[in-house]
């Protein structure tokens, strides 16, 4: 080994170990999908991702159980409760047994002049009073007359009965057995509220597994668990992806040493050609992790993709030198070419590196750092590793076939043209329905597990993950006041059957004008205790009895006004906050609402109000829309920069039309193969037509490499043929994925690296009248 | 001499009931109709307060308490469904027991009773019996912590297939009992 290798060697070491260190110390990788989104440029946005982080909503985990007798399903869902509370994950959980001696209640009891909608001041008038006790003297002798006289001395005017009616609207589930059931009977009910944040998938998957677990320690015979919400979706999605993407990439990495090894015969080669896409993807990650604050789990999952054509560029070089020449000589050669190969990718990524959008400049500096020392690693490291390529068998000889295969391409010049212009017509006619701008697609949950939901969230009665209506204002006061004129509408619109129920943060926390008015509405302690004298004279209720209603009535007199505070800690204190927040300078108060029927009736409504309703479906659409369109001009950038370059570097314009039009035209008849095959685009179709482009672009630039006889002309083709065969291999395999996600990738990719190894074959000149490139 | 032992055990106690017997001789009934009178004995109140009204039941679940004097009211629980009525307030709502889970456990210890059904009794109370057939009584003590913060002890006490007498011992300290007189079918 000369010194120089020796060099080269060393330091590649020590970069390999100084990113590793840094990954170890620094990596922190987030599953938060909001972080990867722009950054929200509309408050209805901001309220979109405020809900998918960690809303109120997102956070229920709503849970069936069925399968069983009625009463073996009650006592299952009384001990899965018990467990789950137990656990410590959950902020809450209620299967209709748990309702009552929450420690709220205890709260609401103590603030109930403060919340109570009928503290007026007449009602402390000595006639109020009088009413009041009345209708608490004549609820005594109902039914409820245990209930009523447990708060009699303190609550003689009934407020907590005004408060209480107000949070239980009556549409929960029916009980049997003492737990929640659904109508027909059939299903235990319960639902429990995780602690964690939406986002935080590992938590999600945390929670769910608890609740998998602590069913299974119980599970009584035959039933069965029935699980669904935001949370749940989002891990059993990642755990299918997951298990999906292993097994696939295990077949694929199979094929691809497979096809490797049979091109080199030789376990030596093989290893050395997969240390440029290794390097690239620690260097890669390290990169990412050294430039952002967290590396997004999306990114690291994609990323492998972005850098898959480095596993191509030791098959060029290792396949391009003759058994026993120095690989030095063979780069000679092929240098020009590879770094073209190389430069070009850096190039389309520069632009999306630069992007304002976390997500996509994470895949950009990815791209970028990831390709660079791939290509570095192949033209410098590999040579100075490996100096020579060994002696190995003869590769089986596949000359005459690949010539006859290329000479057959070169035929379809004309065909492939025409079919490009009838892509190109079928994209511009279908352009208006080429995108799916549906968030969910990109997490799409099958059909029955949607079923499952819509039946679970019925039966419980737990708020749409559709629709919110917000009040707005400058501060927490006037949004909790617009809260309260909405609480006052809202109604009426359920008993015109627009929606089921409501719920609204100024029911726990009122306005401070709200709660000032119903304060000054209390009477002094004498003031009260003789009116109320004046009142107990014509009722049944002995005088002297009703000390701790004055003592209350006093404590709320002088007390605070209840604020965020005051539920702290609480179940209710985490509703308030995911309804009640700021966002920049504006503060925003959310009404949760289920069984939404009428939304355009809702919508007028609201905003006759001075509210909005919103449509966070609509929301999440505009915002994956704004996401692609910036992600489609970074890419019309990219391609741009591309084009600079190879204009630059082969000094012809001509030429660089001839490189980059066979991979534009691949890239056209796979957008228009998947618009025959009824599919939309998405995002992750992006990522995939990135990577044809990239691979594309080596093809198009080996084809039109200029050959100094037909043995090196032979090894390119081989070359070529090995890297089509291996990107064939590993994205065919993902392709074969159930998983719309996996799917649709491998397809694009394995569709366009087919298409563009056609066409370049097909528009490349014939080698002996082209021009010398650089 | 075993046989005379036996037999002299079942003359010392010819009628004594349990829990399960009694029960299986409730679930007989398949209707019943009474009036009621209950009175509720509390030191906050200058004179007991006094409901009159009538009392029905129809197999398997529907229990109907309505309230004819001093003001009509009706309380009618079936399946799960609790509707209280409100005739001279103007006023009905409707509720799921699962709304108010406390209310409801109180009316099932009735419900059950007439029904004969202990399983559901027992989830709710612990169920002692004692007396007669003729004369038995039906101790209940509260099981969930939901019904114990308001009530101490039921107790309902009957003859044969007729119930006499609920007595609930509130834990505010007020008494209720409510006497009835069921109609002979």
């Amino acid at each position: 080994m000369t010194r120089g290798a020796r060099i080269i060697i060393v330091l590649w070491l020590v970069t390999l170990a100084a990113c590793g260190v840094s990954l170890y110390r620094n990596l922190s990788v987030t599953t938060d999908l909001t972080a990867f989104l722009p950054p929200s440029v509309t408050p209805n946005q901001r309220i979109l991702l405020g809900q998918l982080r960690d809303g109120a909503a997102s956070r229920l985990v709503l849970i069936g159980l069925e399968g069983a007798p009625g009463d073996v399903l009650a006592r299952t869902s009384t001990e899965l409760a018990r467990r789950l509370t137990a656990s410590g994950l959950f902020a809450y959980v209620d299967n209709g047994a748990t309702a009552a001696g929450r420690p709220e209640e205890a709260l609401l009891f103590e603030h109930r002049y403060l919340l109570s909608p009928a503290v007026v001041p007449e009602r402390f008038s000595t006639e109020g009073l009088k009413a009041a006790l009345a209708e608490t003297y004549r609820l005594l002798g109902s039914s409820a007359g245990v209930l009523v006289r447990a708060t009699l001395p303190s609550d003689p005017t009934g407020e907590m009965r005004q408060v209480l009616a107000r949070l239980a609207p009556g549409t929960g589930p029916d009980t049997k057995h003492g737990v929640w059931f659904s109508r027909d009977g059939r299903r235990a009910l319960l639902v429990a509220q995780t602690r964690a944040p939406a986002f935080d998938a590992d938590a999600q998957r945390r929670a769910v597994k608890t609740i998998d677990d602590a069913y299974d320690a119980v599970r009584p015979g035959a039933s069965r668990l029935l699980l669904s919400g935001p949370g749940v979706f989002a891990s059993r999605i990642r755990d299918t992806v997951e298990s999906e993407a292993t097994r696939l990439t295990a077949l694929g990495v199979a094929l691809v040493l497979a096809i490797l090894y049979a091109a080199y015969r030789s376990i030596a080669l093989l290893g050395a050609s997969l240390l440029p896409v290794a390097t690239g993807l620690v260097v890669g990650v390290a990169a990412v992790a050294f430039g952002f604050d967290k590396v997004h789990g999306i990114t690291l999952g994609f990323g492998v993709t972005l850098i898959g054509e480095a596993i191509d560029y030791p098959s060029y070089l290792l396949i391009q030198a003759r058994p026993g020449e120095p690989l030095a000589d063979a780069l000679a050669r092929i240098g020009p070419t590879l770094n073209l190969a190389i430069l070009t990718t850096v190039f389309g990524a520069l632009a999306m590196a630069l992007s304002s959008f976390e997500g996509l400049a994470q895949f950009g500096v990815l791209t970028i750092a990831g390709v660079a020392a791939a290509g570095v690693t192949t033209r410098w490291v590999l040579p100075a590793l490996l100096r020579t390529r060994p002696a190995s068998p003869r590769p089986p000889d596949t000359q005459v076939l690949l010539n006859r295969a290329e000479g057959a391409a070169r035929h379809l010049k004309w065909a492939a043209a025409a079919l490009t212009v009838a892509a190109l017509g079928l994209i511009a006619w279908k352009h208006g329905q080429l995108w799916d701008d549906d968030l969910s697609s990109l997490t799409p949950v099958s059909e029955s597990a949607k079923q499952l939901d819509r039946s679970l969230r019925e039966a419980i009665g737990a708020p749409s993950l559709r629709y919110l209506l917000v009040a707005r204002g400058t501060s927490r006061e006037a949004a909790l006041q617009g809260s309260e004129s909405a609480a006052a509408w809202l109604p009426d619109a359920v008993r015109k059957g627009w929606l089921v129920g409501f719920d609204v943060p100024s029911n726990y926390l009122p306005s401070e004008k709200t709660q000032e008015f119903r304060r000054a509405a209390l009477p002094e302690r004498a003031v009260l205790a003789s009116r109320l004298d004046t009142a107990l004279a014509d009722t049944q209720f002995r005088a002297g009895s009703f000390t701790p209603f004055l003592d209350a009535v006093d404590r709320t007199r002088s007390g605070p006004l209840i604020d965020v505070r005051t539920y702290e800690g609480t179940a209710l204190g985490l509703k308030i906050n995911s309804l009640l927040f700021r966002s920049e300078d504006e503060w925003s108060a959310l009404a949760t609402l289920n069984g939404v029927n009428a939304p355009a009736e809702l919508a007028r409504e609201a905003s006759a109000h001075g509210q909005a309703l919103i449509d966070l479906k609509e929301e999440s659409n505009k915002l994956v829309n704004a996401y692609k369109n910036q992600a489609l001009a970074y890419v019309a950038l990219g391609l741009a920069c591309i084009a600079g370059l190879l204009v630059a570097a082969l000094r012809s314009a001509t030429l660089a039309l001839k490189v980059i039009a066979p991979v534009l035209a691949a890239v056209a008849l796979d957008v228009a193969v998947l618009v025959l095959l009824g599919k939309r685009l998405s995002l992750f179709n992006l990522v995939a037509l990135l990577l044809v482009v990239g691979v594309g672009l080596n093809y198009a630039l080996f084809f039109a490499r200029r050959h100094a006889d037909e043995g090196e002309r032979a090894r390119t083709l081989l070359s070529l043929a090995v890297c089509a065969g291996t990107t064939l291999s590993a994205f065919g395999s993902l392709a074969l994925s159930r998983t719309p996600v996996l799917h649709e990738i491998g397809f694009t990719v394995a569709l366009g690296a087919a298409l563009s190894l056609v066409l370049a074959a097909a528009f490349a000149a014939r080698p002996e009248r082209r021009p010398p490139p650089v | 001499m075993l046989l005379a032992a036996t037999a002299m055990r079942s003359v010392a106690a010819p009628q004594e009931i349990d829990a399960q017997e009694l029960m299986r001789m409730l679930a007989g009934v398949e209707s019943a109709t009474a009036s009621f009178v209950e009175t509720r004995y509390s030191p906050l109140l200058k004179s007991p307060l006094v409901t009159r009204g009538v009392l029905s039941y129809r197999r398997p679940d529907l229990l109907e308490k309505h309230v004819e004097f001093p003001s009509d009211e009706r309380m009618v629980l079936e399946g799960d469904r609790l509707t209280m009525e409100s005739a001279s307030a103007n006023r009905r709502l409707t509720t799921r027991v699962g709304a108010a889970p406390d209310i409801a456990s109180l009316i099932e210890s009735v419900r059950a009773t007439r029904a004969g059904d202990l399983a559901a009794l027992e989830r709710y109370f612990k169920v002692g019996a004692d007396g007669t057939r003729d004369n038995w009584r039906l101790l209940l003590t509260p099981l969930t912590p939901a019904l114990g913060k308001y009530v101490r002890s039921v107790e309902i006490s009957g003859s044969g297939v007729r119930m006499q007498r609920i007595e609930v011992q509130e834990a505010s300290g007020d008494r209720t009992v409510t006497e009835i007189e069921e109609q002979p079918r």
